[in-house]
């Protein structure tokens, strides 16, 4: 039933994952074959192989491909790599990628979410409420507070934080996912110190954002109140509590909503700084470490999981919007 | 029938200038605080590297002193100042902020008019295209690009960041364009045959104008984030002076955010990144409240 | 018959721009008990805002300024927010301007019923509620099975003009109050809820005001109309009246702008002029730069209402 929008929206998505990936390819053509030559020798050493097959395997092993076979073939090949899951080998740290992405998404999944759901929830309320009671002192704190994040880029707000929190007042770990001391577990000293190590990510996000979802919720909540049918609530009786909940809140939520998948988008993104600021271990840092070392197999492979990752939570909205506004969905009556 | 001089044809026009254009923004706060700060950086990055001489030479026995007469902002890890490499770099940052805008507003205007105005399957074509370059991350992409292909100068580095900046815009201009060709005199004009081209720029352009105007200082600002961020991940240092590339220095290299006197590295550019986007978001939001009176409602 | 609706007086502002709009000046009108009383004027001249300022739907900018509203014999203006609450749909019920936009779109029919008998603490279950509702909405001719499960948008126009009438007498009211009730509806659902209406009105002798600009649905519903003009009322008469005799010249001037089927079109004559604008109004009678009987007095003093035959007008011609 909910299934129309997202179904026509699919073949779009992979499309734009294999422009993605031949983007990709061919970037990754073109880097300057040093890197390989150097795995090749080791290969050799290692591996007692002559020179030439040494340098095939780096090649695929490195890159996915061999780069004697004509380009659709190195092409097929390629897809077909990324098809298996394997995204490549990551030089640089002597590990494939799917080991440092085991590793690593954890944790910008931790912190994503966390300051997205912080800062959308949040926002909203205050919005709606902003809206609500049309001014009051919350508006021009708000609307100013917003005016101003928005002009700081996000990796900006997360060096303040990060020189004047961790930095100078020593409030904040300076790196790391958690304290190496402590033994992983799920026992409560573990517990906190990822969340003591995640709190400084989480806010710079919500910092930087929350007067964005405030802003975004004031202006469909003010539009949404002068609805016929908000008015015809308030005929009829309806407790205010109901009306700003059910009739303005469930209404003007809607197209924030879509604008969640974007957000995503662009906090998955932009975390390749933020995560680099804090040295938190995330997909981010190690992109970011990716860049610094020339480490192009890693770069490609992170690629392809941000690019999926954005896509998922484009076609994750596509799902659920559908069950909010009824108007969207497909009916079989 | 009376003839008018060609300067009093000249000076009505300024004058209409003034009243049309000038005077409605300057009666907006937000708009003249933007304006001010981004004439401000632009007078920086013109006269300022004249005035102000860069010196590079390393004199370590100066390293991370506190801003005094000598040195308005402090010095960096090796002794040079900090004021001076703000000047210099503001033309840097500038530069590629224009170059890359424009780029992007060739780009979107021309993909999203061609897309709204022809339709059928070119628009169909195109919007798919600007679809895919909107779901694909920016930044990203740019850092992979930037990281593979050598950027040597301005102008490679500000096309690479345009080619991810224009999806957006191209859309809206689009969409723009479709309810402006409904109109009155959009008809008018394709009844008396005055052509494509005609209908395009003399009828069409000027009226999407002021949008494109208010995008361009959104966009160079997005160049500004986006060339800061790439500098500092130290992927493409084009130059020393780039804020960007300061930015990386005071952070990752030579400690400079750990020592006390250090943090004025750090603080120094990005207060100016922050002043300067915080000029054209203001300038931006103000012209958009000039020209679009839909949004001027009584609150 | 008592008036079940008592308005004195009123004085409804908004704050806009430009300054203060007064767009209704000290209008008066009475309701009768058990019967449909038409609010006649053309789009404009304010009676949306005077059923807005009656029943406290005003929007932010709106407020009453002056005058009183009796609803039996309580003063609706001196309320408070939560006794009004109490009133509203218990006692006086609505039917909104565009009741196509009236209903929320991410809740159901059914909802929308369930919550307003929530909302005044009837003590009545789901399942009785709902009996109800299929109740009204079978009387409105329409299917409780599917329209009760249905989302708004599902609905065409007419269907949801006759849920909202339904919604409407749920809570069983004394007074109803209808804004247009059938503007934008083509013909045939016109007829279809005009047809309710009456059916409505003769089961339970329900009071009713019916602000519209369509002269023909006074004529079927109505047995007293009064007409608004420019912020003001200046007629109150029996239906019959008004079209066989109208006195005040605006009346005049509808009533005979009313094509017929049988006359020659060519004698008609719209009203010359524009209303006026309400920032502005002129001197005196507002009506009079319009008026071919105008005198130096209409131009300037403000003639009030006076009875005149078992009616009201408010001209000097009758003074």
């Amino acid at each position: 039933m909910a299934l129309g929008g997202f179904l026509r929206k699919l073949p779009y998505f992979f499309i734009t994952l294999l422009v993605a990936t031949t983007l990709m390819f061919f970037i990754v053509r073109n880097i300057p074959g040093d890197v390989t030559y150097v795995l090749a020798d080791q290969i050799r050493e290692e591996m007692g192989v002559t020179y030439e097959e040494a340098l095939e395997i780096a090649y695929v092993m490195y890159l996915g491909f061999r780069p004697e076979e004509p380009l659709y073939k190195q092409y097929v090949d390629y897809l077909l790599n990324l098809l298996r899951g394997n995204l490549g080998y990551a030089y640089s740290f002597r590990m494939p990628v799917n080991d440092i992405i085991i590793q690593a998404l954890p944790w910008t999944l931790l912190v994503l979410s966390l300051a997205l759901g912080i800062s959308f929830a949040i926002g909203v309320v205050l919005g709606l409420l902003i809206a609500w009671r049309r001014g009051g002192i919350l508006s021009p704190v708000v609307t100013a507070y917003a005016a101003f994040t928005d002009a700081m880029p996000d990796f900006i707000t997360a060096m303040l934080l990060y020189i004047f929190l961790a930095v100078r007042l020593g409030l904040f770990p300076l790196k790391g996912a958690y304290d190496p001391d402590i033994v992983p577990g799920f026992h409560p000293a573990f517990i906190l110190s990822v969340l003591h190590h995640a709190a400084l990510p989480i806010c710079a996000y919500v910092v930087e954002h929350i007067g964005l979802w405030a802003l975004m919720m004031k202006g469909s909540a003010t539009s949404t109140l002068e609805e016929d049918f908000v008015r015809a609530a308030v005929a009829r009786g309806l407790p205010e509590r109901r009306i700003m909940m059910s009739y303005v809140g469930r209404n003007a939520i809607l197209p924030l909503v879509a604008t969640l998948a974007i957000q995503l988008g662009s906090m998955l993104g932009g975390s390749t700084l933020v995560e680099r600021v804090f040295s938190y271990p995330g997909i981010g840092y190690f992109f970011a470490e990716a860049l610094m070392r020339r480490d192009y197999g890693l770069m490609q492979g992170l690629f392809f999981l941000i690019i999926a990752g954005i896509i998922g939570a484009n076609l994750i909205v596509e799902l659920i919007y559908p069950i909010l506004d009824p108007r969207v969905r497909r009916e079989t009556r | 029938m009376e003839t008018v001089s060609v300067e009093e044809g000249f000076r009505g026009r300024l004058s209409s200038l003034y009243y049309n254009i000038l005077k409605p923004i300057l009666a907006n706060k937000r708009a003249t605080v933007g304006l001010f700060i981004l004439l401000g950086f632009i007078l920086m990055a013109t006269i300022g590297p004249i005035l102000v001489p860069l010196d590079l030479t390393m004199r370590w026995s100066e390293r991370f002193k506190p801003p005094s007469l000598e040195h308005p902002l402090g010095t960096d890890y090796a002794g040079r100042d900090i004021f001076q490499q703000i000047v210099h770099g503001s033309r840097d940052v500038l530069t590629i902020a224009f170059l890359a805008a424009s780029f992007a507003i060739a780009i979107a205007v021309t993909i999203g008019t061609l897309s709204g105005y022809l339709g059928g399957i070119v628009d169909y074509v195109l919007m798919g295209v600007t679809d895919i370059f909107l779901t694909i991350p920016q930044l990203p992409v740019m850092l992979m690009i930037a990281a593979t292909v050598k950027v040597s100068d301005p102008v490679s580095f500000s096309a690479i960041i345009a080619i991810w900046m224009w999806a957006g815009l191209a859309r809206a201009i689009r969409a723009e364009i479709i309810s402006l060709r409904q109109k009155d005199f959009i008809e008018a004009a394709k009844v008396l045959d005055l052509g494509t081209g005609h209908i395009v720029f003399k009828e069409l352009m000027p009226n999407i104008l002021p949008y494109i105007v208010i995008n361009f200082v959104t966009m160079m600002r997005v160049a500004i984030t986006a060339s800061v961020g790439i500098m500092f991940l130290g992927v493409a240092p084009l130059s020393v002076t780039h804020w960007g590339v300061m930015l990386n220095m005071a952070m990752f290299a030579y400690g400079a955010i750990y020592v006390p006197s250090g943090i004025h590295y750090a603080l120094a550019p990005l207060l100016f990144i922050v002043l300067l986007e915080y000029g054209a978001v203001n300038l931006a939001h103000g012209l958009d409240e000039v020209f679009n009176p839909r949004l001027r409602r009584y609150e | 018959m008592e008036p079940i609706l008592k308005v004195r007086d009123l004085i409804v502002e908004y704050a806009v721009r430009e300054g203060i709009l007064q767009v209704v000046s000290k209008a008066s009108l009475d309701a009768l008990e058990g019967q449909i009383t038409a609010l006649v004027g053309e789009s404009g001249c304010g009676k949306t805002t005077l059923i807005d300022g009656i029943m406290g739907t005003l929007p932010p900018n709106g407020y009453v300024r002056g005058g009183q509203v009796f609803f039996k014999d309580i003063d609706l203006l001196r309320l408070s927010e939560r006794e009004r609450q109490k009133i509203r749909w218990e006692r006086i019920a609505m039917v909104f301007q565009a009741a196509q936009n009236s209903l929320n779109p991410v809740l159901r029919v059914a909802d929308h019923f369930i919550e307003t008998v929530e909302a005044h603490k009837r003590g009545l279950s789901k399942k009785e509620i709902l009996e109800k509702a299929s109740e009204l909405l079978r009387k409105a001719r329409l299917d409780p099975e599917v329209v009760l499960r249905s989302y708004p948008h599902e609905l065409s126009g007419g269907m949801k003009q006759r849920v909202i009438i339904a919604l409407s007498l749920i809570l069983d009211p004394e007074f109803l109050i209808l804004d247009e009730p059938t503007s934008a509806l083509d013909i045939y659902t016109q007829s279809v809820i005009i047809d309710l209406l009456r059916a409505i009105h003769k089961e339970k002798n329900l009071s009713m005001l019916l602000v519209t600009h369509d002269l023909s649905i006074v004529a079927e519903l109505a047995h007293r109309a009064a007409v608004m003009y420019a912020g003001k009322i200046i007629e109150v008469t029996d239906v019959n009246s008004l079209f066989h005799d109208p006195k005040h010249p605006y009346s005049r001037g509808l009533i005979g702008a009313i094509p017929s089927l049988i006359e020659d079109l060519s004698h008609k004559k719209p009203i010359p002029g524009n209303p006026p604008s309400l920032l502005n109004p002129p001197p005196g009678c507002r009506f009079h730069p319009r008026c071919p009987y105008a005198t130096d007095k209409c131009k300037k003093e403000e003639p009030p209402l006076v009875k005149v035959n078992g009616g009201l007008v408010a001209c000097w011609l009758y003074e």
